[in-house]
């Protein structure tokens, strides 16, 4: 029951916004839910420490079962929900297995984007290189082509409906464009991207602080 | 059935044991299977960028499914062989979700084992710090840290019995000893190493020349300290 559910979630983080997405789309709004700021620091404030040890966000629990790694949580709740809202998981075994492929395959593309978007933020003024910078673009470069070539045909990731392989990916695409990603250029990426933002379940968790904002330009030249 | 099936794969690479472990499980053996030397760069031979276009390694494919991601191949041969083999997902929702929880925490103490043991393989020489392995093993301890807590009632991650958490941290584990981590300094993680060592699809797929050194490779006394 969305009554037993608590979320703490910042907007626009990827992982958060997949909690979000996965709990639309099994109808189970009206769950308890706080929206903390990054910026302020509150991911590792006392009420998320309490809940996630590791100060990171979302932290998420059903009754007392905590699921603060985001894909636990879709996981969880499409098992546990298997017959309510939409089914995110394909019957057809070829697109159960495509799905599972996208979904950790997502890992590297989450990973390549931050070590793009967030190098200040994670080396050390006197650890930095313009040779790292270079090879983290190269990198995040080669794994957007992998992702375009996957987008060529069909509108979702595994198979001819939206399974939890978009709900993994969908966030981080969308955070790519976000950050300056250009559209021309991952014109695949872009169709995937534009269609789905129509989807209801994501226009409800749309994050509130991309609205009335410009997006940024850190990967505009990948 | 174990004959549609095909792995390649790298003796100690914790990715590559994941599914064997689960193939072990599942009584899959007699699978279609490859060693490849990763000295000689075999990971980025054609035949693993035919099914790999990462030239990563495992290279998997079940039937002309293709599933790379050892996490993806692991939840896929449970859910197509549930009634074949040990049944790794527990029934009880609270085991379920610490399964879930503890699978993806998993990715946490793999990155950050890599972290520290692949350190000069990943970062090219002009680039390297002492500053930033020095980070990479505090990463590593606060992360050990966690996981020895979760151990605290053991003897698996995820409630009574076997689970796909076991299934993919483990081997992310016995890397760690591999390289010389301290049994003492967290006495659960090492119950828990000791103990699953013993299981049955473990020993069966324990990798190939485990006690020899790595040539190039990371010093086996690398985390010692940790």
């Amino acid at each position: 029951m969305a009554s037993d559910m608590t979320l703490l979630w910042g907007s626009g983080s990827p992982p958060c916004w997949r909690v979000m997405i996965v709990l639309e789309e099994k109808g189970l709004q009206g769950y308890n839910q706080k929206l903390l700021s990054f910026e302020k620091g509150e991911h590792k404030s006392e009420c998320v420490m309490k809940m996630n040890p590791r100060g990171q966000l979302p932290a998420f629990k059903i009754k007392d079962y905590v699921l603060n790694e985001s894909c636990a949580a879709c996981f969880f709740l499409e098992c546990q929900y298997q017959c309510q809202g939409s089914k995110l998981t394909p019957e057809c075994p070829a697109e159960k297995a495509r799905m599972l492929q996208r979904i950790f395959e997502a890992n590297n593309l989450g990973q390549k984007m931050g070590d793009v978007i967030y190098y200040n933020w994670k080396v050390p003024e006197d650890e930095r290189h313009d040779s790292a910078v270079k090879r983290n673009k190269d990198a995040l470069r080669e794994e957007l082509k992998l992702w375009e070539n996957y987008l060529q045909k069909g509108n979702f990731m595994a198979g001819k409906s939206f399974t939890l392989a978009d709900v993994v990916v969908f966030p981080l695409v969308a955070y790519g464009f976000r950050n300056g990603l250009c559209q021309e250029r991952y014109s695949n990426l872009a169709r995937y991207y534009n269609e789905l933002k129509a989807r209801p379940s994501i226009k409800t968790t749309w994050p509130p602080t991309w609205i009335d904002t410009c997006p940024g330009e850190t990967l505009k030249d990948i | 059935m174990a004959k549609d099936i095909t792995l390649l794969w790298v003796a100690g690479s914790p990715p590559c044991w994941r599914v064997m472990i689960a193939l072990e499980e599942k009584n899959l053996q007699g699978y279609n299977q490859k060693l490849l030397s990763f000295e000689k760069g075999e990971h980025k031979s054609k035949e693993v960028m035919d099914i790999n276009p990462r030239g990563q390694v495992p290279a998997f494919k079940y039937k002309d499914y293709i599933l790379n991601e050892s996490y993806a191949a692991c939840f896929f041969l449970e859910c197509q062989h549930k009634a074949q083999g040990n049944d790794l997902t527990p029934q009880c929702p609270k085991e379920l979700a610490q399964m879930y929880q503890r699978m993806f925490e998993g990715l946490n103490i793999s990155q950050k084992g890599i972290d520290v043991i692949a350190y000069n393989w990943r970062v090219p020489e002009g680039e390297r710090h002492e500053s930033a392995q020095k980070r990479n093993k505090e990463a590593l301890t606060e992360e050990l840290k966690l996981w020895e807590g979760y151990l605290q009632q053991g003897p698996y991650l995820a409630g009574k019995t076997f689970s796909l958490a076991d299934v993919v941290v483990f081997p992310s584990v016995a890397i760690l000893y591999r390289f010389g981590l301290c049994e003492k300094r967290y006495p659960n993680l090492a119950k828990y190493y000791n103990c699953l060592k013993e299981r049955p699809s473990i020993k069966a797929s324990w990798p190939p020349k485990w006690d020899e050194d790595i040539k190039g490779g990371p010093p086996r006394d690398l985390l010692k300290d940790i």
